[in-house]
């Protein structure tokens, strides 16, 4: 199955829902690529299902336009959309076989049985769950009925897939490795994605790129490494990353910036500024700023620490395994100047990030 | 019963009794009399009973109304519980839809559960009165347009309408709550699919209400069968000339009116034979294309 030739780009322009008066998502306009993996990320509330059903037509669009391709979609009915929905509980049809869940959207559709056979073969094939046509979805397993919704999604070869959290009700394993089948599927199948997660790992795995959503604006639509390495304001900063981004309230003055009295770094700016430190890029030396070590997690690959300098501040920061150090001990970080990123401290936004 | 839960053998026995003696005087007791009654002749003011083997159900049984009256009963059976299930699971799909005024509907529409059918037979026949009710200025138009009392047909109609009025609140409640229990996302992902609204409610909405149409499918047959007494004596009698008499109120007037407590006995037990067959029937062949899987 080829759907390289059906996928269809997504152009959202000044897009707008209103519930009760209340806005959720203000006006967002954005531009998906055909054929790109997109992940929609950001905390509970932040409009990011409500982006996602107003694209299916599952919710009425307030204002603004959505194209697929080159077609203006806000008015028309879901199935006349082109596209196929996974959803986080699945939706999978209790009382159907697996092949008749599958093949309910071609059913509907009118496809000859013949063709429909086959087809909810092949897509069954897809997802390594040819042998379980016959079941129903209540005699398999989560990690299997979510592979019956993928398939289910995939069968009718839609120009675009949207994705509702679709892994968040399978275990850690099984999460890892439903990942991995859904970047080969995509890469196999090539319809444009939209996924919905407030899980950072899945966004920076499976995305092309990753839209960043908070109280239903967009906070940065990037590649997962920019998004990582030059996060455009301190929302972002502090959402990606585990543990997330050190941010401190500092000062800049005489060309350097400084927190409580410790210089951090030369500056050329002036003033309050919101400083970005990621906890793996402090390093603790032989000398270099004292901090007391407030607590302490070992994770096996490494390990996880609270500090607290002198003045109060305090800063998480992640180290190999193999540092000898204890909670309630006193030793010496050293803070890269390259590595620090700077905020406006009053707007939030990047100033200059190394 | 585990015992494991209980320690002392007779505190289950202990807890359930006030049930299990209820259940003994009004419904087992009850039927064993009929049967016992149904073999013996009764004397009308007590006094004894004769043994008489078959005899009652062969003077029943050759007794052609005995025959129209079970057919009637069967007939509105049917009607009635067919009828009342619909109007509610109209009234259930609408209310589901969150069709505006929806939320007061549900409200008001569980109020004539309060309300006795004798109230409600006695409250139709004013409602139907030919001369006071809602149709008269129709009959002032038409003359003999609508008479209750003496057209059968019209009849039927205002006792199927009381019938329908006070079965919907329960049957509504059940089916409604059948329905609200599918997943909003069921309907979202057969959207997708293509499914439009009348599609989902084929294929998904009413398959996966089946365990809900099945309990009511069974209560409404079995109440249509000993509930209709209270509609037919407030509102006819078994009348007009008898077309309305079905066994539950011929049982009553053979019985307390014409004092025949063995034919009455004897036809009791035929109406149970029935209603049991009728109820196991159901869970024997109907229950097995209820979907259950969630």
């Amino acid at each position: 199955m080829s759907a390289q030739s059906h996928a269809a780009g997504i152009h959202l322009t000044d897009l707008q829902k209103t519930y009760n008066k209340t806005p959720v998502i203000p006006g967002l306009t954005a531009e998906l690529a055909a054929g790109e993996f997109t992940v929609i990320l950001g905390p509970s509330g932040c409009g990011k299902s409500t982006l996602l059903n107003m694209i299916a037509g599952l919710e009425k669009v307030s204002g603004g336009k959505i194209m697929i391709g080159s077609r203006e979609v806000q008015n028309i009915a879901p199935k006349d959309r082109g596209l196929a929905m996974v959803f986080q509980n699945y939706a999978l049809y209790p009382h159907m076989s697996v092949a008749d869940n599958i093949g309910y959207a071609l059913k509907v559709a009118g496809v000859p049985k013949d063709e429909r056979t086959s087809r909810i073969q092949t897509a069954a094939n897809v997802v390594n769950l040819g042998d379980y046509l016959d079941r129903r979805p209540s005699e398999l397993s989560g990690g299997q009925r979510q592979r019956v919704a993928i398939a289910r999604a995939i069968v009718r070869e839609p120009q675009v897939l949207l994705f509702d959290e679709p892994l968040s009700n399978l275990d850690a394993k099984l999460r890892h490795d439903m990942r991995m089948e859904l970047s080969s599927l995509h890469r196999r199948i090539g319809a444009t994605s939209v996924f919905v997660t407030h899980d950072q790992v899945e966004a920076m795995t499976l995305a092309d790129r990753i839209l960043i959503l908070n109280h239903g604006r967009i906070q940065q639509f990037d590649t997962p490494h920019n998004i990582y390495h030059k996060p455009a304001n301190t929302f972002v900063a502090g959402f990606i990353g585990s543990p997330p981004m050190n941010l401190i309230e500092a000062q800049a003055s005489n060309g350097a910036v400084s927190v409580g009295g410790v210089r951090l770094a030369a500056t050329e700016i002036s003033g309050d500024v919101t400083v970005g430190i990621r906890p793996e890029h402090i390093k603790v030396t032989e000398s270099g700023i004292p901090v007391h070590v407030a607590y302490r997690e070992d994770l096996g690959s490494h390990s996880t620490m609270v500090v607290e300098m002198e003045n109060g501040q305090t800063l998480r920061l992640a180290t190999q395994l193999g540092e000898p150090i204890r909670g309630g001990e006193w030793v010496h970080i050293t803070i890269p100047e390259d590595k620090l990123h700077f905020f406006n401290a009053a707007t939030g936004d990047a100033l200059r990030s190394n | 019963m585990s015992n494991r839960f209980y320690r002392n053998k007779w505190l289950p026995l202990w807890l359930a009794s006030p049930q299990l003696v209820v259940l003994f005087f009004f419904f087992y007791l009850p039927v064993f009399l009929a049967f016992f009654w149904s073999f013996h002749l009764e004397r009308p003011f007590g006094g004894g009973s004769q043994f008489v083997g078959w005899q009652n159900f062969e003077r029943v049984l050759s007794d052609p109304e005995f025959w129209t009256s079970l057919w009637r009963t069967l007939t509105y059976m049917v009607v009635a519980s067919s009828t009342s299930i619909i109007c509610a699971l109209v009234l259930a799909l609408a209310a589901d839809r969150g069709i505006r005024m929806s939320p007061l509907a549900r409200n008001v529409l569980i109020w004539p559960k309060a309300v006795a059918a004798a109230s409600i037979g006695v409250i139709f026949l004013f409602i139907f009165n030919p001369f006071m009710g809602i149709l008269a200025p129709l009959n002032e138009m038409f003359p003999g347009f609508w008479n209750p009392r003496i057209n059968p047909v019209h009849t039927w109609i205002m006792i199927y309408i009381a019938n329908i009025w006070s079965a919907i609140p329960f049957t509504f409640i059940i089916l409604l709550t059948g329905l609200q229990s599918i997943p909003d996302t069921l309907h979202k992902a057969a959207a997708i699919d293509g499914a439009g609204p009348w599609r989902r409610l084929f294929d998904i909405q009413l398959p996966l209400l089946t365990p809900q149409l099945f309990i009511v499918v069974v209560l409404e047959i079995a109440d249509s069968l000993s509930g209709s007494f209270a509609l037919i004596d407030t509102m006819s009698q078994g009348g007009p000339g008898g077309a309305t008499n079905l066994l539950v109120y011929k049982i009553y007037v053979d019985g307390f009116k014409a004092y025949d407590l063995s034919g009455a006995a004897t036809q009791t037990a035929m109406l149970m034979i029935v209603v049991a067959a009728v109820t196991a029937f159901q869970y024997l062949v109907v229950e097995k294309r209820v979907k259950y899987e969630r």
